[in-house]
């Protein structure tokens, strides 16, 4: 089959593949969900719940570090209490920016408010296999095929493990990083728990860095701590964290509040629950490396009443796009939560409806990082096409976002008034020039041979196998690839045999 | 008889602007150059002698008008910023002052999508049916008779109307009643229903959607259906379909400019000759398939185009119709609902008072109950995402979340249990049986729009206006058959 009509022009046999510049969302149109008042509001209630009510943590290096500096710590509970001031100034010591690198360094992302960097969706478990279409569990091949998919892709910034590398059980997250790098030039961001897998973890990114000083400088990989609500930390969690701070790497700490089990059933409520835990881990990654790179985010979910189970999406959004604020009145960079649909497989109603609004939205609230493209049935199922189905919607959101040219040119007075009342402009020079960049074809809009338009779902399954059959970004050094897989092997031995 | 639920329209917490003050100053003159240089194609001798009354340049040879652009910025000054369009009952009027955003059906499509998958022809009772569905569900605002009565070729709009009105308690807006005769039958009607002179005025229960053709040109029969329309104080609205390649130029700006042009020189003429009569702008511009010739409404770069009309409207100091849904899909699925959210936010953002539509598949060609279900999930999507953030002090729990501390629950709290109601979550979607399988979120809006047809039979006309109706239309067959028989060999 043909390849899609902005496909890079085929690279000679062998040769490595060009991956496209990206395409982030650049809006110079804002919204905002909260005012000022609002976003003081909340950040009042976050740290009263931090001064009053307190945050639990399961660690007694991270206890040790929030005594030593000031917070109230009570070891029997292991619940830390936070004086507003220290939270304040552990703030002032985080970065608003910084540079999350790629081992090309033109798809380095320099993090900037208004410029908003998507990845990939993860950590799922299961996969629609990519040649049988069978469900099965999934596998660290699914990253590697993921990875690739996503370095083709100019809407994807950066690269979540899409799935979980579940043939290779405790050091999964650490293979994911090396089907990652292996198939991607783009930034990668793992979800490495535990202070030994984290250290392997930061081998790795020395080896793709080149040296410590240049993983400080340009870290080519990060890493997101997911909290546990309401108001705890994770044990392995927290070592992690703290070992990838003390390299330099940036850290991001995620909350993912559910309204009515682990959070209030109200969204303020929720998100104070999850802003107070995020705010949490950030002091005491700053009260221990201060200036080290970290980023807030929260994700808000909604218990079923019916049944208890989880819901990412209800009728309202609101609370997907207003952490971001809340992020940035901190000080801080933001990931905001878009995608990742409850639809149980991909190129449905529902998987159109559910996500149709977020690159817009998100777009609009100006997160610098953004997740996660590729995802069904609430972050779990690998469908091949639904990447390609959300990127779809991701440029259609981009291109409305786009500021319009009003110029000479593109208002075409001339070209109006010779065609004048009652004619037509097929014939014009003016658009003989335009037609050809006026209308870039979406999975919508591919002609089917006997006329009309092609099932947009079929189109987006044969890019999948385009993608795969052609696109084969440039390749990790030869060295460096192999000291990855010395590193694994050592981390297979210490930390669980592969399967 | 069946209560209708009260209307949910997008009122969005904040606007946003999308073109600068400059952007829209530079499209205005775009537009006022070119009406003022090129000006309109005008086929109707009638009208262009009510131009060129008012002091518009009239080429009788060529059939064009030429606006001043001071003749044009004077009568458009008297166009009123907003208004009231009326509902059968009351409490369904639409107060267009730029808070709310309502949401017609769409119109006027053609076909019938059958359960088993086959098509036919529309007909009046179609018309009917998808009234009563609309009437039903609080996402549409005012109804546009959805399907072509098919079935009365010479008079099919009167009889869309005739089907419409009984059936729904809402606005009726027609997008259809072409020609003076028809518009004056139109007239008729809204004033046996508005019942006196005073509320036809003030709560006009019928308004009209009147296009242009592109580029640069009026139909004669719209623009005297319109005149007749606007005579009677019902508002009446002006579209531009200006398809970018084939019927404006190859870039957004262009089609947009050329658009506006359309339409302004047609609000122009409605204010000469009834100043402050109620009018709407209405952009609704395609990108033509460069390989088919095809009309395209939703391509990536067209989104914006919309939003850019319901600018352009408010910059003309008139409220819009603007384009949101109408997919090219043809059937209910991923595409359509992917590419309705775009322009529907976008637009809602804008403060666009009215906009068209929901429920129609291929370009607003195909009828399918289910498809209204699922557009009106869609819009109270964005209707509940737009809506004011609430940090109240209920709201914001903090007493509840000291009260469960770190790493309990909030199952059994009683601000849980109060505020998991408020909750809102689509009855389409994570659904079960009672077998506990999951429910293809098209199969609820299927069941969904089958109950509502088997319920819902909103409050009925009262029996002597059903009476005036049908004697309205009855008389308007009669002559387009004696018109018929008069054309005859």
């Amino acid at each position: 089959m043909a390849g899609p009509d902005d496909a890079p022009g085929s690279p000679a046999p062998g040769a490595p593949s060009v991956t496209p510049p990206l395409e982030p969302i650049r809006s110079h149109r804002r919204i905002q969900f909260l005012d000022d008042e609002q976003l003081d509001r909340l950040q009042e209630a976050t740290l009263r719940i931090l001064e009053e009510v307190g945050v639990r943590f399961p660690s007694d290096r991270a206890l040790e570090i929030l005594g030593d500096h000031g917070a109230r710590v009570d070891r029997a509970s292991q619940v830390v209490r936070f004086p507003a001031d220290l939270v304040r100034r552990a703030l002032g010591d985080a970065p608003r920016t910084f540079t999350m690198a790629a081992r090309d360094p033109r798809f380095d992302l320099r993090l900037e408010e208004g410029v908003s960097y998507f990845t990939t969706d993860g950590c799922g478990v299961a996969t629609i296999d990519f040649d049988t279409r069978e469900e099965r569990p999934s596998r660290k091949s699914d990253v590697a095929e993921m990875a690739r998919i996503a370095d083709y892709l100019a809407s994807i910034g950066f690269m979540w493990p899409t799935v979980s590398a579940q043939d290779h059980g405790a050091t999964s997250q650490l293979h994911e990083i090396d089907a990652a790098v292996n198939n991607t030039v783009k930034h990668f961001q793992g979800m490495v728990m535990g202070s030994g897998p984290a250290r392997r973890a930061v081998e790795m990114a020395t080896v793709l860095a080149g040296s410590r000083e240049a993983l400080r400088e340009r870290p080519p990989i990060s890493d997101l701590i997911c909290s546990i609500a309401p108001l705890a930390h994770d044990h392995e969690g927290l070592e992690a964290a703290l070992v990838f701070a003390a390299a330099g790497i940036p850290v991001g700490m995620l909350a993912m509040p559910t309204l009515g089990t682990t959070a209030p059933a109200t969204s303020a409520g929720a998100l104070v629950v999850g802003d107070a835990e995020v705010i949490s881990g950030i002091v005491l990654l700053q009260l221990a490396f201060p200036g080290t790179p970290v980023f807030h985010s929260i994700m808000k979910a909604w218990a079923d009443p019916r049944t208890g189970g989880y819901v990412g999406y209800s009728l309202d959004s609101r609370a997907r796009y207003a952490p971001v604020e809340i992020a940035h009145r901190w000080g801080l960079p933001s990931m905001g939560a878009c995608f990742g649909t409850d639809a149980p497989t991909a190129g449905t109603w529902q998987a159109g409806v559910e996500v149709a609004l977020d690159p817009l939205l998100g777009g609009m609230a100006g997160p610098e990082l953004v997740t996660g493209m590729g995802l069904d049935r609430t972050y779990t199922l690998l469908c091949p096409e639904a990447i390609i189905l959300d990127d779809d919607v991701y440029q259609r959101a981009r291109h409305a976002l786009l500021a319009e040219e009003v110029t000479d040119e593109t208002l075409a007075l001339d070209v109006i008034a010779s065609v004048g009342p009652g004619g037509h402009f097929l014939a014009e020079q003016h658009t003989r020039v335009h037609m050809r960049t006026s209308l870039k074809r979406g999975l919508t809009h591919e002609l089917a041979p006997a006329g009309g338009y092609r099932d947009p779902v079929e189109v987006a399954r044969e890019r999948v196998a385009w993608i795969r059959a052609n696109h084969h970004p440039e390749p990790l050094e030869a060295a460096k690839a192999a000291e990855l897989t010395r590193i694994l092997a050592a981390a297979d031995r210490e930390l669980g045999a592969p399967q | 008889m069946s209560s209708t639920p009260s209307l949910a329209p997008i009122r969005p917490a904040r606007h946003a602007r999308f073109l600068d003050d400059g952007q829209l100053a530079d499209l205005r003159a775009a537009t006022l150059e070119i009406l003022e240089e090129v000006g309109v194609h005008c086929p109707s001798r009638p009208v262009r002698a009510l131009y060129a009354e008012h002091g518009a340049l009239v080429d009788e040879e060529r059939e064009v008008v030429r606006l001043p652009a001071a003749l044009v910025l004077a009568a458009m000054a008297r166009a009123p910023r907003g208004y009231t369009m009326g509902a059968r009952d009351p409490a369904f009027d639409l107060v267009l002052d730029g808070t709310a955003l309502y949401v017609a059906t769409d119109g006027c499509g053609i076909e019938v999508l059958e359960p088993g998958g086959g098509r036919r022809a529309s007909t009046a009772a179609d018309v009917a049916t998808a009234a009563r569905l609309a009437d039903a569900i609080p996402a549409v605002g005012f109804y546009w008779p959805m399907l072509s009565a098919q079935d009365y070729p010479a008079t099919a709009p009167l009889h869309e109307l005739l089907a419409s009105y009984p059936n729904t308690v809402k606005h009726v807006q027609t997008e259809t009643v072409m020609g003076a005769r028809p518009a004056r039958h139109a007239v008729e009607m809204a004033r046996v229903l508005a019942g006196d002179e005073a509320t036809l005025r003030a709560r006009p229960p019928l308004s009209a959607l009147i296009c242009t053709i592109a580029p640069l040109a009026q139909d004669d029969e719209g623009m005297e259906g319109a005149l007749v329309l606007a005579a009677a104080g019902l508002p009446v609205g002006f579209m531009s379909m200006a398809t970018a390649g084939s019927t404006g130029p190859a870039t957004i700006p262009g089609t947009v400019v050329a658009g506006d042009a359309e339409i302004v020189a047609a609000l122009t003429l409605v204010q000469l000759v009834y100043p402050g009569a109620p009018v709407f702008h209405s952009l609704m511009p395609g990108v033509m398939d460069p390989r088919s010739g095809a009309f395209l409404a939703t391509p990536w770069e067209n989104e914006i185009a919309y939003v850019v009309g319901v600018e352009l409207a408010h910059a003309w100091g008139v409220p819009t119709l603007a384009g949101v849904f109408g997919t090219d899909a043809r059937t209910p699925g991923w595409q359509a609902a992917a590419e309705a959210a775009v322009a529907l936010t976008l637009c809602s953002l804008a403060g666009a008072e009215t906009g068209s539509g929901m429920g129609l598949l291929e370009s607003c060609t195909l009828f399918t109950p289910e498809q209204l279900v699922l557009d009106a999930d869609l819009h109270e999507r964005v209707r509940c995402t737009l809506a004011a953030f609430d940090t109240s002090r209920e709201a914001l729990a903090l007493d509840v979340i000291r009260a469960v501390g770190p790493k309990g629950h909030y199952l059994y709290e009683r601000h849980t249990r109060d505020e998991m109601r408020r909750r809102r979550f689509s009855p389409l979607t994570g659904q079960a049986a009672p077998d506990g399988r999951p429910i293809d979120p098209l199969d609820a809006a299927r069941a969904e729009a089958a109950r509502i047809l088997a319920e819902h039979h909103p409050e009925p006309l009262d029996d002597a206006t059903a009476r005036e109706l049908a004697r309205i239309v009855a008389a308007a067959d009669r002559e387009a058959e004696a018109a018929a028989a008069g054309a005859g060999p």
